[in-house]
């Protein structure tokens, strides 16, 4: 049973010289399962995110012809109906914990508004439920971090705590937007590994949005390579290195290697790439 | 070029680079790699005069760096930053920031001056004008080089340069860099977590942890996967990972 339908779905933004579609018509289905989308700085990657949550705000358009969350078409949905998916059954980590949390309110009790806004509990309940997340996403001291403003975390532990908030209630898509690029390539690992942990344990589905192609291809089942607006490729993650489309190829090859001897890195011819798409 | 001997660097008194020693022939390409917090920018901030609290010696060309860098330190040592849509003013058009550094060292000839740079960073003389807004990330990491440039310095000091790009655009921006560095005869010294980068654009390598210089290496070690520290190994199992 598929968990998203998304069928042609466009994002157009109005500029002075007319309107720009920054989504040419995506089409794909999610099931319970890892999809990595990879893409450069305005391949469209991060807007087919933000449509699928409903974030795209006036004067940005978002349509399709089909949009369908588990049955739910979120085409007319109105925003209170959205705002009830959004933290409860489908939810987005950002890239960076430091804009995205906000610094004056405790760790815990941040955590704790998605809560009290979808499930009426009580404060103890509240609280057990949180310091319970937190140590799902392995935070030895729950009870310290949850009294902990965001800046006095660091940047792993800060995105830790964002997974907390997107998974305590349990939802069953999870879409993660460069969910490591802010953070030290120390901790990315760690981070991405907690990611994957709760997403096969609760058996939700993932989409991690992300410019780096061997993160992608490690951590997803399915891949898809977007560029200016729409795929060029998809494959299963295992099979990217053997990509077909000059894009993915390119974008392979750019990549230096450690045992790197080459003396230039190629890079992307776009004019050619923009005249094959 | 240079070389740093017993370097510690201070943060309100805690110090967080401890008795470091490390030499960069002229000409040469040196990576410093380590996770954030081990201190591999601070020792970029001491020598670009940027962190105060240091002791222990660093002399650029024999010449021993007192507490204030003057313009003659800067004409010879440039400084290029991460992330290019912080390093810019954002109301200055490419060539403001471009003759700046001209202006303020007095050197005459702007006009050529700036156009023959912007040649050789490989950015259209038809974005002279612009302002870093009308910029993507690649060509604002080009204007910064170029900038850094301007005074034909003999040593650049590269923060990460590349950590804020694009994989395709960082692949023209490494390009740029190696060129730059055959064609002048350039010193780098390099602050990255990539390792990567290191085979591609270094010579040798230092591998920092928690302000310490763990081992230093040649680049060859680096691609065979043979570092000598077991720090140093952690990195690479990490890095290919």
């Amino acid at each position: 049973m598929s968990l998203l339908h998304v069928e042609n779905l466009r994002v157009r933004f109005p500029t002075d010289h007319g309107e720009v579609e920054v989504v040419k018509g995506l089409t794909f289905d999610l099931g319970r399962e890892r999809l990595g989308i990879v893409g450069e700085s305005g391949s469209g990657k991060s807007m087919t995110g933000r449509a699928l949550m409903g974030l795209i705000a006036p004067p940005g358009r978002v349509t399709a012809d089909r949009l369908e969350f588990d049955g739910i078409d979120l085409r007319n949905l109105p925003e209170s109906g959205l705002r009830r998916l959004r933290g409860a059954r489908m939810s987005m980590v950002m890239q960076d914990p430091k804009f995205s949390l906000n610094p004056v309110i405790r760790i815990g009790e941040q955590i704790g508004e998605a809560l009290q806004f979808h499930r009426s509990m009580n404060a103890r309940a509240r609280k057990q439920a949180v310091l319970e997340v937190l140590e799902a996403v392995r935070i030895n001291e729950p009870e310290r971090v949850y009294r902990l403003f965001p800046h006095e975390v660091s940047g792993g532990m800060g995105q830790r705590v964002m997974i907390a908030m997107m998974v305590v209630l349990q939802p069953d898509l999870m879409i993660a937007d460069e969910p490591t690029s802010a953070l030290d390539v120390s901790v990315r690992a760690t981070v991405l590994e907690i990611l994957d942990d709760l997403v096969r344990r609760r058996g939700m589905g993932l989409i991690l949005i992300s410019h780096d192609l061997d993160m992608v291809a490690r951590w997803c089942d399915r891949i898809l390579v977007m560029y200016a607006g729409r795929v060029v490729e998809e494959c299963a993650a295992e099979k990217l290195h053997e990509a077909t489309h000059p894009y993915t190829r390119g974008l392979l090859a750019s990549v230096p290697q450690l045992n790197e001897t080459r003396r230039r890195l190629p890079v992307l011819d776009r004019a050619a790439i923009g005249a094959g798409t | 070029m240079i070389s740093i001997e017993n370097l510690t660097v201070s943060f309100g008194g805690t110090p967080v680079v401890h008795e470091v020693s490390f030499a960069v022939a002229q000409g040469e390409s040196f990576a410093l790699v380590g996770e954030s917090g081990s201190g591999k920018s601070t020792i970029l901030k001491a020598i670009a005069g940027q962190a105060h609290e240091w002791t222990g010696a660093i002399r650029i060309g024999g010449d021993a760096l007192g507490k204030r860098r003057d313009a003659a330190f800067v004409r010879r040592v440039q400084m290029v930053f991460q992330d290019p849509y912080g390093s810019l003013h954002p109301r200055r058009t490419v060539d403001d920031t471009l003759s700046e550094p001209l202006a303020v060292h007095r050197i005459k000839g702007h006009d050529a001056r700036v156009l023959a740079m912007l040649d050789a960073v490989g950015l259209s003389r038809r974005f002279r004008f612009r302002l870093p807004h009308q910029l993507s990330g690649g060509q604002r990491q080009r204007v910064a080089i170029a900038r850094a440039l301007m005074l034909e310095p003999e040593v650049l000091l590269l923060d990460e340069p590349t950590s804020a790009l694009d994989v395709s655009v960082q692949a023209e921006i490494l390009n740029l860099l190696a060129d730059l560095r055959e064609d002048r005869g350039l010193t780098y010294l390099l602050v990255t977590h990539d390792l990567p980068i290191v085979s591609f654009l270094c010579d040798r390598l230092g591998v920092l942890r928690a302000g310490r210089l763990e081992e230093v290496s040649d680049v060859a070690s680096l691609r065979a996967g043979h570092l000598d520290s077991a720090y140093g190994r952690e990195l690479v199992a990490r890095s290919s990972g």
